[in-house]
């Protein structure tokens, strides 16, 4: 797993000071919490001492975070060690001492972490979209990238939204981002999709071609806002997928279709793939994205080069 | 603007369709269909009855375009929509005002892909069958979609011994007593005539069109238009009606395929079926068509060290193929010029019997 790249491995509310809560980034176990003022705090899912795992401790009201098997308590910026209990001792502890710190950046309502923790912060990503929820998927990472591109109802369902095999647009590079539109219609009864000269509505997919961190956008035929939703896949261990959404559906929405999108909840993301429509599902979109993410890497390294 | 007498027709040494069958196999072999991108090119982006006040939208490889008509009822092709506010910088194939050249003929908005001042009325495609001025009934016109890149539909089309047997059921089955194909080219078009004789009566002929015999003599051509991915499907049946069908594929993008079809049945009586259900029998043969296109397509999306097999009767769509490379190669060394006339009138070429 690369160092540098910030992973949005948890939704902000999903980190408590109340509970230490494990995440992992490929088979890196890491623990969350928020300290005394809020911050979110990121360590290694693994005390020094004996590698219990320090989410299964608990976080003290200095805000530091105390392993569950023999005390030892760490700090969470620096990951140093700050006390065994049983010591009774006010001593300092040589800088070996410490549990591994990752770069942690809270904004829109995600929580991200980069394994480098002297990484420079990513932007702020603006407010935070209201709803909100998290799926883990057994399907790995890129899989699950390659099922967003080549047919999204494999993992998510907008209310009242089918998704059609046809794109406005295959994916290409904005801004760094890997962006493609796909043509939907109206779950109601409809002339069948290979045979419809005009779609009512597209979902956008702007999608960061590292993280699959993407950014989706449901419009109407006149380029009103439907819905608009982030949806964060995280590669975790046993190369399952956890996945972080938050979304928003416009307050106004013309049409009735569109109206009813306010009925319930707007968008799932499925925790269970239907293997048997995964194993047929033609690759199109995927087989582009892999290019632009090769054309991507190759310029990334030359810039490098010149640098 | 390109001037077709500027630029003299394909001498024999231009010729991509070399004698060489080594040279001509390695070519064949080459075929990646999803890398070919033609432009200076006019595409049947839409029939006129779908263009009104509301813009709609369309592509060409990607590259949107929305049609729409002025309040003189002229189509106006733009690339951006107003209330877009995620679109992209204008691209080099719209004018200052983000338009594209566009014109209507034949029934279609055609929009022009390429560069705007080389866009040209004489590079818009002889369609012998249908009126200039459009005007064919609804019930002959109709919109069906591929899942798979243009070019492989267009060499699906151009192999017609594809048709006895995934359309068997409509066009009829591969018993018939002798098959010929002739294949002509030039450097912008290629048309392929295929006979048969004594072959099973198509289906659809004997249980609407009147069609009682076992078997009929069948003449079936099509001819592609390179550049637009558009070909025409003209069938002379005996006994039966001849089948007129414009049959253009616009590659939306890399991988899909949208065919905004004109059957003109006009030829066939009135008071005859066929003239009504024939159009429609586009809906069945087009899933057909792509049960098979479709999971084809990805097939080719990459370098393939294993060769296709071919038969003698793929002479058609392996020509095509090296027809298709070499005006991409054409086009990615800066020439864009048409060397051939795609707009005369080829009535003789496709052996066009008017009623």
């Amino acid at each position: 797993m690369s160092e540098a790249i910030w992973w949005a491995v948890a939704r902000s509310e999903e980190i408590s000071a109340e509970k230490p809560f494990n995440v992992d980034i490929g088979d890196q176990p890491i623990v969350l919490w928020r300290d005394t003022d809020g911050t979110v705090r990121a360590l290694e899912d693994r005390c020094p001492h004996r590698r219990a795992p320090l989410s299964l401790g608990c976080i003290l009201g200095s805000g530091a975070i105390q392993c569950g098997y023999h005390g030892w308590t760490f700090d969470g910026e620096s990951g140093q060690l700050v006390d065994i209990p049983n010591l009774k001792s006010k001593r300092k502890y040589p800088p070996v001492y410490k549990a591994k710190p990752f770069g942690v950046h809270e904004s829109a309502g995600f929580v991200r972490i980069c394994l480098d923790a002297k990484a420079p912060p990513p932007a702020d990503d603006g407010y935070a979209l209201p709803l909100s929820g998290t799926s883990t998927v057994a399907l790995e990472h890129g899989q699950y990238i390659a099922a967003l591109f080549d047919d999204p109802s494999l993992l998510i369902s907008i209310k009242g939204v089918r998704f059609s095999p046809y794109l406005l647009a295959e994916l290409f590079e904005q801004e760094g981002q890997l962006v493609m539109e796909r043509s939907c219609q109206w779950a109601s009864p409809h002339w069948p999709a290979p045979f419809t000269s005009d779609f009512p509505i597209s979902l956008r997919i702007a999608t960061d071609p590292v993280t699959g961190e993407s950014d989706l956008t449901l419009r109407d035929d006149e380029f009103n806002l439907l819905l608009q939703a982030t949806l964060a896949p995280v590669p975790g261990a046993r190369q399952v997928t956890q996945v972080r959404w938050r979304a928003m559906l416009s307050p106004e929405r013309p049409g009735l279709a569109a109206k009813a999108m306010g009925l319930g909840a707007p968008l799932r993301v499925h925790d269970h793939i239907d293997g048997a429509a995964l194993r047929v599902l033609k690759p199109s979109a995927s087989i582009h994205a892999d290019d632009l993410r090769e054309e991507i890497a190759a310029r990334t390294d030359q810039q490098d080069e010149v640098a | 603007m390109l001037e077709i007498s500027d630029n003299p027709a394909t001498s024999a040494n231009d010729d991509p369709i070399t004698s060489d069958p080594r040279q001509f196999s390695a070519k064949v072999n080459a075929w990646m269909p999803h890398e070919i991108m033609l432009t200076d090119a006019w595409f049947p982006l839409a029939h006129s009855f779908a263009v009104d006040k509301k813009p709609v939208r369309r592509a060409v490889y990607s590259q949107p375009f929305y049609l729409w008509r002025g309040s003189d009822g002229q189509v106006i092709a733009a690339e951006n929509h107003p209330n877009d506010t995620l679109a992209g910088a204008k691209s080099e194939y719209t004018d200052e005002s983000g338009h594209y050249p566009v014109l209507e003929k034949y029934g279609y908005v055609w929009g022009w892909l390429g560069t705007p001042e080389n866009a040209a009325p004489e590079h818009v495609p002889s369609i012998p069958y249908l009126p200039e001025d459009g005007g064919l009934p609804l019930h002959m016109l109709g919109t069906v979609r591929f899942d798979c890149c243009a070019p492989l539909s267009l060499e699906n089309l151009i192999d017609l011994t594809h048709a006895d047997f995934i359309h068997a059921d409509v066009v009829g089955d591969e018993k018939m007593d002798s098959e010929t194909v002739e294949v002509f080219h030039d450097s912008e078009t290629i048309t392929m005539v295929r006979t048969c004789v004594n072959k099973s009566v198509a289906p659809i002929m004997k249980m609407f069109g009147g069609v009682r015999d076992d078997v009929q003599q069948v003449r079936q051509v099509i001819r592609i238009y390179l550049r637009s991915h558009a070909a025409i499907a003209y069938g002379r049946f005996s006994p039966g009606d001849n089948v007129q069908l414009f049959h253009p594929c616009v590659p939306e993008t890399r991988d899909r395929t949208r065919l905004d079809y004109a059957m003109n049945t006009s030829n066939v009586k009135k008071s005859n079926l066929f003239r009504y259900i024939m159009p429609k029998a586009s809906y069945k043969v087009s899933r057909q068509d792509s049960s098979m296109t479709s999971p084809q397509s990805p097939r080719y999306m990459r370098p393939e060290k294993r060769k296709d097999l071919h038969s003698p009767l793929d002479e058609a769509g392996q020509k095509y193929r090296v027809l298709m490379m070499a005006l991409a190669e054409r086009q990615a060394r800066g020439d864009f010029a048409y060397r051939d006339d795609v707009s005369a009138d080829c009535s003789n070429i496709i052996g066009y019997e008017k009623a």
